[in-house]
């Protein structure tokens, strides 16, 4: 080998890595920090826009901030005046007629006026998909009585027809109409403007499209004319979701500060890791998500609803809580304890493997129980649900019930609880409220009406159950309609035809050093939080100032 | 002439291989458990919308019906509409195929040159600390996969030493250039716009080169391999003996009859790079095609799923026609058999 040919090549390669380097950190040196008010957040993806086909958590968090409501829902479940200044409701409560607040306007510079309450009503209804079910079940119709006053008129009395008012969200009729493509399922309404709102949007919310990427991100820019104007001045200019919630992803993200708030996906053990970061800090938080343990109740043996309260006395709630989920918060029952309406009063299981076994001698499968296997499947991407079923599994061994724990992915679970004959004996799925009300947890979990989804794996099917939850929804009294609840609850606590391992607690990590995160402020100050999915990150009342930010901070550049 | 009815008879073959995949990922995709319409709707929407959207994609009728419907679509340029985006899957596959197909050619690229370079390195100075040192990396980068390479690459350059993009193809405050090609590194540089050439070229370094290291370091140890087998070859003892240069040798008399097995290999290697994308798009979020029939995947999105293995497949069946090609060129023994219609 010549010597010197190699040397020679070797120097010249490393010449070119150190010039390829220099130049590389010379071209991300030099920003100057530049006070653009920026909330940059991870989320689940797709994010979907158009407010009559989303209704997952990413689409929640979206749609306050491009649309209005004719109602805003205030922390305790109860709303307040937004669109509409005001509203009454007939004697029979069938009729909501609300007044319109007169100017608003539109992204574009149109007027919201009745007529576009009344067309987006008609279009969700119509789609009926996301939140769509809230009023296709429950309305007649809408009318525009005047330029600004419109009525609603219910098929029957619906009590928290004011808290699902929530997820109506209006549109701008006239500019969705221009930008339906005529080939569409909906008749003369062509895609009812569907493929248009993929990436564009028709609101006078707070916020406004900027940029749709489909895949990558959504980011949202200030809407300077908003009608309720900007009083938080330290509100940001931008929001931007970002659809990854890789971990190692959102992680760097974080440490080179290019994300304000992380979502709540993540591992405990990368929340342990972000905690970590400086300046960064964990926010916990509940939102009415309750973990499930859904027994199959037509199925032997969990049929029984002995075998059902042993399994119940058998589970380390507290170990559950402490080892795999810290921070999340102990059962109340059915409904979690900051969803309005829950009762705080049931008599719920605890650990006690001999009223476990008490209750097992009572079963008819007692001394049979090598005959009676039980199935729990965990989806498949929840690894915490994995160690519940195999900490369920090792304490009810010591009872000798037999337990597999299989994974199953989504869909597969899905398509298993449509029908009774493949819905196993357990499943674990975590359900949040609809709508903050103890209703709508009840009625989406234990009325005849959810069998066949996921929503309810059990197939209680009991027509006293389905009667009371349908008599506590239509009462409109509020005092009233929450006493039926309590008594619901009660009723299904003692059917025991579920497990409820604990209420659900979100955790995000974010920018504190930067950014005021009213839902984090109102943890720390023992204050409620918005329990509405999505609500929290209502960003016309956040505050961001990047002048405060520590290193690292990586300036947003719009 | 020959040559030229060779390649007529290839793409027609290819033809009915796709048209064949197309029939078994149709049937797979639709056996797998699970209701599509319900899944896309949600467990809350009404029945009779679900049912609507099972009528427009058909999911009522025999299978045979549904591959009809779907074919026929497809040949008129309707793929049909995405579940999960929401829009026309021929929209789609134009966003998001040029996507990973730039994040290819870029790893393909490095695949060459490296593997070239690296197994010809490794050759030249066979059995001296040069070529141990190339094996050893060797048997590494052949054994980390494409997603832990990425990660390692983002602690490494997006985290300790934070010089280089970790999201997506482009910094925000870049505009996107008029769309062309697609290829944001073509369609920034035609339109001159160096700056967003330049942003989107370091977006590409990372997952590009996490994507095409393991293949890297494959291409090296079969290039050297071939080479150094070549070696003991008389013509080269000939070729030394009438003076030629040692470097002239390596690199032309050599290095070409070695290059063929390395190009068989690199033609599927290239189209493996497109499949197996789909981690290291995660990870970087890059909006690649590779991805997004992963997310249909995992959402039973079935027009998706038909359509993203049919894309591949056609890559698939290109990439090879591209290999016989090449390889024609490098080797004469082909050339002349398939003008003797062998």
């Amino acid at each position: 080998m010549k010597a010197s040919n190699f040397v020679r090549f070797l120097r010249n390669g490393l010449f070119l890595v150190l010039v390829v380097s220099l130049v590389l950190i010379l071209s991300c040196a030099g920003y100057t920090q530049q006070e653009v008010k920026v909330i940059r957040q991870t989320n689940t993806w797709p994010c979907y826009i158009d407010p009559a086909v989303g209704g997952d958590f990413t689409a929640s968090v979206v749609y306050p901030n491009l649309y209005d409501s004719l109602v805003f829902p205030n922390p305790d479940g109860s709303v307040k005046p937004c669109l509409a200044k005001s509203w009454t409701v007939s004697g029979d409560g069938l009729a909501y007629t609300f007044e319109l607040v007169p100017g608003v306007k539109f992204h574009n510079g149109d007027e919201l006026t009745a007529d576009d309450v009344v067309f987006s009503l008609e279009r969700i209804m119509t789609i009926g998909e996301g939140y769509g079910y809230l009023f296709k079940g429950s309305v007649e119709e809408a009318k525009a009585l005047e330029k600004y006053k419109v009525q609603f008129t219910l098929k029957k009395t619906f009590g928290p027809f004011l808290g699902a008012l929530i997820r109506l969200y209006i549109l701008n009729k006239s500019q969705v109409m221009e930008n339906i493509q005529k080939k569409g399922p909906y008749g003369e309404f062509g895609d009812y403007g569907k493929g248009w709102l993929v990436s564009n949007d028709a609101g006078s919310g707070p916020y406004k499209v900027k940029e749709m990427k489909t895949m990558e991100y959504l980011l949202m820019e200030k809407f300077n004319d908003y009608w309720a104007g900007w009083e938080n001045k330290d509100a940001p200019q931008y929001v931007k979701q970002i659809g990854t919630i890789e971990a190692v992803t959102v992680r760097t993200l974080m440490s080179r500060g290019e994300l304000e708030i992380t979502d709540q996906r993540q591992t405990s053990e990368n929340f342990a890791a972000l905690d970590q970061l400086p300046n960064v800090e964990l926010v916990s938080f509940t939102n009415g998500e309750v973990l499930n343990m859904m027994l199959n109740n037509k199925k032997p043996p969990t049929d029984d609803i002995h075998f059902r309260k042993a399994l119940a006395y058998s589970i380390d709630y507290q170990q559950i809580i402490d080892k795999v989920f810290p921070g999340s918060k102990p059962v109340s029952g059915p409904v979690a304890f900051d969803t309005p309406g829950c009762n705080l009063n049931l008599k719920l299981y605890k650990l006690d493997l001999v009223k476990a076994e008490e209750e097992l001698k009572q079963s008819p499968y007692y001394g049979k129980l090598d005959q009676y296997p039980i199935d729990i499947i965990w989806p498949g991407g929840t690894k915490d649900r994995e160690k519940v079923a195999l900490m369920v599994q090792a304490n009810v061994a010591k009872l000798g019930i037999k337990v597999n724990v299989v994974k199953m992915t989504w869909p597969a679970i899905c398509d298993i609880v449509s029908k009774l004959e493949t819905t196993p004996h357990a499943v674990l799925i975590s359900i949040p409220p609809q709508y903050a009300e103890a209703g709508s947890m009840l009625m989406a979990r234990y009325h005849s009406s959810s069998c066949g989804t996921f929503f309810q794996g059990e197939w209680l099917q009991n027509p006293e159950i389905d009667a009371m939850i349908e008599d506590a929804i239509s009462t409109v009294d509020q005092k009233e309609r929450f006493q039926k609840y309590n008594v619901i609850q009660e009723k299904i606590a003692e059917l025991c035809p579920s497990i409820w391992i604990n209420e659900s607690a979100i955790k995000q990590a974010y920018r504190s050093d930067y950014v005021v995160f009213p839902a984090a402020e109102a943890i720390k100050q023992g204050k409620l939080h918005n329990p509405n999915t999505g609500y929290n990150f209502y960003f016309r009342d956040f505050k961001v100032n990047p002048e405060k930010a520590q290193p690292p901070y990586t300036p947003f550049k719009p | 002439m020959k040559f030229g009815s060779f390649l007529l008879k290839r793409l027609l073959l290819s033809i009915f291989v796709i048209f064949g995949l197309s029939i078994v990922i149709f049937i797979i995709a639709r056996v797998v458990p699970g209701d599509p319409a319900r899944m896309a709707l949600g467990p809350r929407a009404p029945e009779e919308v679900v049912q609507r959207l099972r009528q427009e994609m058909y999911l009522n009728k025999p299978l045979s019906e549904q591959y009809f419907y779907w074919i026929r679509g497809v040949l008129s340029g309707d793929f049909g509409r995405s579940l999960v985006t929401k829009r026309a899957v021929s929209e789609d596959i134009k966003e998001y195929l040029p996507a990973t197909v730039e994040l290819a050619i870029f790893a393909g690229i490095l695949m060459v040159f490296f593997g070239i370079l690296l197994g010809t390195l490794a050759a030249r100075y066979k059995d001296t600390w040069v070529d141990n040192l190339i094996r050893i990396l060797s048997y590494f980068g052949v054994a980390i996969p494409a997603f832990v390479a990425a990660i390692i690459f983002m602690l490494l350059f997006g985290y300790y030493w934070p010089i280089l993009p970790v999201l997506g193809r482009l910094s925000s405050g870049i505009s996107y250039p008029t769309r062309i090609t697609g290829l944001l590194t073509l369609d920034s540089l035609i339109q001159r716009n160096f700056v967003a050439f330049w942003d989107a070229f370091k977006h590409l370094i990372l997952p590009s080169v996490a994507l095409s290291l393991a293949h890297i370091f494959q291409d090296a140890r079969i290039n050297r391999s071939a080479m150094v087998d070549n070696m003991r070859k008389d013509f080269l003892s000939a070729e030394r003996g009438y003076g030629i240069p040692e470097r002239v040798i390596m690199f032309k008399y050599l290095l070409k009859p070695s290059l063929i097995p390395t190009v068989s290999m690199m033609g599927m290697e290239f189209a493996n790079i497109f499949a197996n994308a789909f981690l290291v798009e995660m990870i970087f979020n890059w909006p690649g095609l590779s991805r997004y029939g992963i997310n249909a995947m995992m959402s039973k999105d079935l027009v998706v799923i038909s359509t993203v293995f049919v894309v591949f497949g056609a890559i698939f069946m290109v990439m090879n026609i591209i290999v016989d090609i090449t390889l024609a060129f490098l080797d004469p023994r082909v050339r002349f058999s398939t003008s003797r219609g062998i």
